[in-house]
């Protein structure tokens, strides 16, 4: 589709826009999805788009277009023209990244065998099997496969091409009604796909988590499974966006520099990580991903920035544009050195979250926040678990950051439903975590 | 655009699917944003494709395009008879959809002032008023995230059995995120919303900045003069902002009865309510839940769903009692019901599921003086900022923003931060008196996978709830 973006950046550029960015997809996505051990609906998706974003006079303005023939072309980027001359000027914006650059090929983004995969129903059954065979009686889920091209052309000399692929399943098993567990598995290239052992947690979980008894309040040593832990570091994603920190939905602000974690806390985005589910060449201005280290040993060391952005407050881009908001690609937890078994043996009293869903604040600045377990609750004593049910972990993100002290060697690499930003995260324990419960 | 979605259906018949729907629709609309007190730059939405849902030997194929030839179309038909056929054989019994009757109708819903005629630059204006009334509070408000949104949402429906619905809606929406700070203390109004189905006229006369005012001196009263809530059990009156988030969390989502069927159980979840609860109580005598996409310029409104069928308020508990669930045609049939139009899509390449409209707690007869007479010691919510509930939607919690001390029959000063964490039937069993006048507020109800966030209006009156175990941070 290059033909297309040269086509848009002329004719941009005959109109007299300054900056333009021309991101072009094609996309092919195929979905599973399954309750009650049978699938409810196959689908697939087939979409060609142009993401555009055009200044001119300091005056920005982005839209998408579907309809690639010329004659749309001409009218959308008039239109655009048009609506920003009369627009007031963005006067804190500071341009895009000057190209070209170099890209390197990543690891583990692209197989051929995802784009030729038939059907890819069997790994449906597959992964119900592997969780009935635990002791599920109902499973639950969702299969996609991923197969997207990426164009990108710039007003300042950037030409860059991106193709990769992806195969990924989640798996809810169930025994009755409040016994649950939950398995994930996203992978880029297909001979590392392993539904099972997706199916095989979820069973697993299920079959542990049996006549669950009302659980405690108070507070508690807790340790996060990779599945729990990774749904809060996916929202912390968006707190180290620039953008999120000057629109007042970050609870980093101000703390550049600062202890905001306890020293065994190193986390970092990823946008080249091989294998990782969102893993690109470059963001959307161009510049090549990179590794970014957000916070080391619990010290705050950068935003996430995109070029206009980095200019303002005199840094360097982080490679992780967004044109209007920076968002991370990849967040990685840095694994700790316990195995699983040592990190329960740490805790004397303490519980064990193996999911949590419906994370919200009631002070983004703050950072504080509840999230509600689901699946598999355990009360850990002396190294036994104990089903229980109905808590809420109601807490503070800083505090939680503050609080992390022991992590496990294995690292997992999340990304499904309520995990929108992938993460790869080891098993953590924090201590003193706040629970609470309904009392009526 | 007719001549496709009607090609389209005929393919897949063609193709041996025994039903067969398609779903044109296209977006067009502006955005814009301005971040403490600068734009961020405009945003044309301009979106367009067809969704082709077959079933063929019981299964469910989908498929979608937004390249709008005849070959492209064809060639998604091929793919959701193919998907449908495969998912077929993971299948124990084959889906069959209830009997409805369709209609052919075109509906529109009219702008007294079309936003398409409207510059960016006026639209710009409606957030600066915003910016200019909190910023002229002389209240320290450092981060202020505003954004205006509009589009006109034009969708043509058919299906095999004779429904053709074409309608056009235009949606509006103002959003605000206010940070106060005062004496080194801080307090947050994230995703304030006003938004209709309707013209720019509607948002004038909302005037949101008149909103956005009181929002930013109402958090500075909070931080100055807010006590710490009681503890323990008190009276609680919620208002019909409290009483619409409520309604939306623990009545419409557990009655959504692809939820309670189990096909949500991966994302959403599954629901404390089961079929067979029918006519069995959950709330008190005073308490009543309707859902209904028909509210003129509601955020929610529709007149047909996304399956064709014609839609009507739904009184999912009528004075107390479980009444009726939410309704698709694959699930009406699973219980022998005729579905009532709770099918929606949020776009062409989403499959229609169950979801709700506008979900809101009926009116009572009590006047707010009536409500708070006889109370000695309890707490007023009249707004909230976390809020949360179990996949079951039984556990919930909702903090309030905005919230008083009653005592003695009287409101007194700003509490900080009190929790309400009740199960759903404690919530409801507690409600004693209900007020006459009926309130809604706007919101995206988030479902389906890939997420689909429909708009919807979430209200009611407001409630007064006796011996709540409140707490407090």
């Amino acid at each position: 589709m290059f033909d297309v973006n040269e086509l848009i950046l002329k004719k941009a550029k005959e109109l007299g826009f300054g900056d333009v960015v021309v991101l072009s997809y094609e996309m092919n996505r195929r979905q599973v999805r399954f309750a009650n051990n049978e699938v409810t609906v196959a689908k697939h998706w087939h979409e060609r788009k142009v993401e555009l974003f055009v200044e001119w006079e300091k005056r920005i303005a982005g839209t998408s277009i579907t309809d690639l023939s010329e004659e749309n072309i001409e009218k959308t980027l008039k239109t655009l023209k048009a609506n920003l001359e009369k627009m007031k000027p963005k006067e804190d914006y500071y341009g895009i990244a000057e190209g070209p650059f170099k890209y390197k090929d990543i690891p583990e983004t692209f197989d051929k065998a995802i784009v030729e995969l038939d059907d890819p129903s069997e790994y449906v059954e597959r992964a119900i099997n592997a969780a009935l065979e635990e002791g599920a009686k109902r499973v639950a889920g969702v299969l996609y496969t991923d197969h997207n091209k990426l164009y990108l052309t710039t007003s300042n000399g950037v030409e860059a091409f991106d193709e990769g692929t992806g195969i990924e399943i989640s798996v809810r098993a169930f025994i009755g009604d409040l016994e649950s567990g939950h398995g994930t598995n996203s992978v880029r290239v297909l001979k590392k796909f392993d539904p099972e052992s997706a199916g095989r947690k979820a069973g697993e979980i299920a079959k542990l988590a049996r006549n669950p008894e009302q659980g405690p309040e108070g507070r508690f040593d807790v340790i996060f499974d990779p599945l729990a832990f990774a749904n809060l570091l996916s929202y912390m994603g968006w707190a180290f966006s620039a953008f999120a920190v000057e629109a007042g939905f970050s609870y980093f602000a101000n703390k550049l520099d600062q202890k905001v974690a306890s020293d065994v806390v190193t986390i970092k985005d990823i946008g080249n990580l091989p294998n990782g589910y969102a893993t690109r060449k470059f963001d959307d201005e161009g510049v090549p991903t990179r590794e970014t280290t957000l916070i080391e040993n619990g010290v705050l060391k950068t935003y996430l920035f995109n070029t206009s952005l980095a200019k303002k407050y005199k840094r360097e881009t982080t490679a992780n544009a967004g044109l209007i908001a920076p968002r991370a690609w990849n967040i990685v937890l840095e694994p700790g050195d316990h195995t699983k078994d040592e990190l329960f043996q740490e805790v004397k009293k303490g519980i064990y979250i193996t999911n949590v869903w419906y994370t919200r604040f009631q002070n983004y600045m703050t950072g504080d926040f509840s999230t509600i377990p689901r699946d598999g609750i355990f009360l850990v004593e002396n190294g036994e678990l104990k089903p229980i049910r109905n808590i809420r972990v109601s807490d503070n993100m800083l505090r939680i950051l503050q609080n992390v002290v022991a992590l496990t060697k294995d690292s997992y690499h999340i990304h499904w439903w309520e995990v929108s930003r992938p993460v790869t995260t080891p098993y953590v324990l924090v201590k003193e975590v706040g629970i609470t419960r309904a009392t009526k | 655009m007719h001549d496709l979605v009607e090609f389209a259906v005929e393919r897949a018949l063609d193709l041996g699917a025994e039903y067969a729907e398609a779903r044109f629709e296209e977006k067009q609309g502006t955005s814009i944003a301005m971040k403490n007190g600068v734009p961020e730059g405009l945003s044309l939405l301009s979106d367009r494709g067809i969704g082709i849902r077959v079933l063929v030997n019981g299964g469910m194929g989908f498929a979608s395009t937004n390249v709008l030839t005849k070959e492209s179309v064809a060639e998604a038909v091929e793919r959701a008879v193919k998907l449908a056929k495969s998912a077929s054989k993971l299948r124990k019994e084959p889906i069959k959809f209830s009997e409805e009757h369709f209609h052919q109708v075109k509906y529109e819903v009219k702008m007294k002032k079309d936003f398409r005629d409207v510059p960016p630059e006026e639209k710009l204006e409606l957030l600066k008023k915003i910016e200019e009334e909190v910023m002229g509070t002389g209240i320290k408000v450092p981060m202020r995230y505003l954004a205006y949104s509009d589009h006109v949402w034009h969708k043509i429906f058919m299906n095999s059995e004779g429904a053709y619905v074409k309608s056009k809606i235009p949606r509006v929406s103002v959003m605000y995120n206010l940070v106060v700070f005062e004496n080194g203390q801080m307090e947050q109004a994230p995703f304030i919303e006003r938004a209709f189905s309707g013209g720019l006229e509607l948002i004038e006369k909302d005037e949101p900045w008149e909103r956005a005012k009181k929002e930013v001196e109402t958090l500075r009263k909070l931080i100055v003069e807010g006590k710490r809530p009681p503890e323990g059990k008190v009276d609680l009156v919620i208002s019909p902002e409290v009483a619409g988030i409520a309604v939306h969390e623990s009545v419409g989502h557990p009655y959504e009865l692809d939820r309670i069927m189990g096909r949500e159980a991966a994302q959403a979840g599954e629901s404390f309510v089961k079929p067979d609860m029918l006519g069995e109580r959950i709330g008190s005598e005073v308490v009543t839940v309707i859902d209904d996409p028909t509210i003129p310029n509601s955020w929610g409104f529709y007149l047909y769903d996304d399956e064709g069928v014609k839609a009507r308020p739904r009184y999912l508990i009528r004075n107390g009692i479980i009444t009726e669930f939410l309704m698709n045609r694959e699930y009406a049939y699973k219980l022998g019901l005729n579905s009532n139009a709770a099918a929606r899509a949020i776009n062409y390449n989403r499959e229609p599921i169950v979801r709700m409209a506008n979900t809101y707690l009926a009116p009572g007869d009590y006047s707010f003086e009536e409500l708070i007479e006889d109370i000695k010691l309890g707490v007023y919510m009249v707004s909230f900022n976390e809020w949360n509930i179990d996949d079951r939607r039984y556990q919930q919690r909702y903090i309030g923003r905005e919230a008083y001390l009653i005592e003695n029959g009287e409101i007194k000063h700003p509490v900080k931060r009190p929790i309400l964490e009740i199960t759903t039937r404690g919530l409801w069993t507690s409600v004693d008196a209900v007020g006459k006048e009926v309130e809604f507020y706007p919101g995206t109800c988030g479902k389906g996978e890939p997420g689909q966030g429909v708009p919807v209006w979430m209200g009611g009156a407001h409630a007064r709830l006796r011996d709540i175990p409140l707490r407090r941070p």
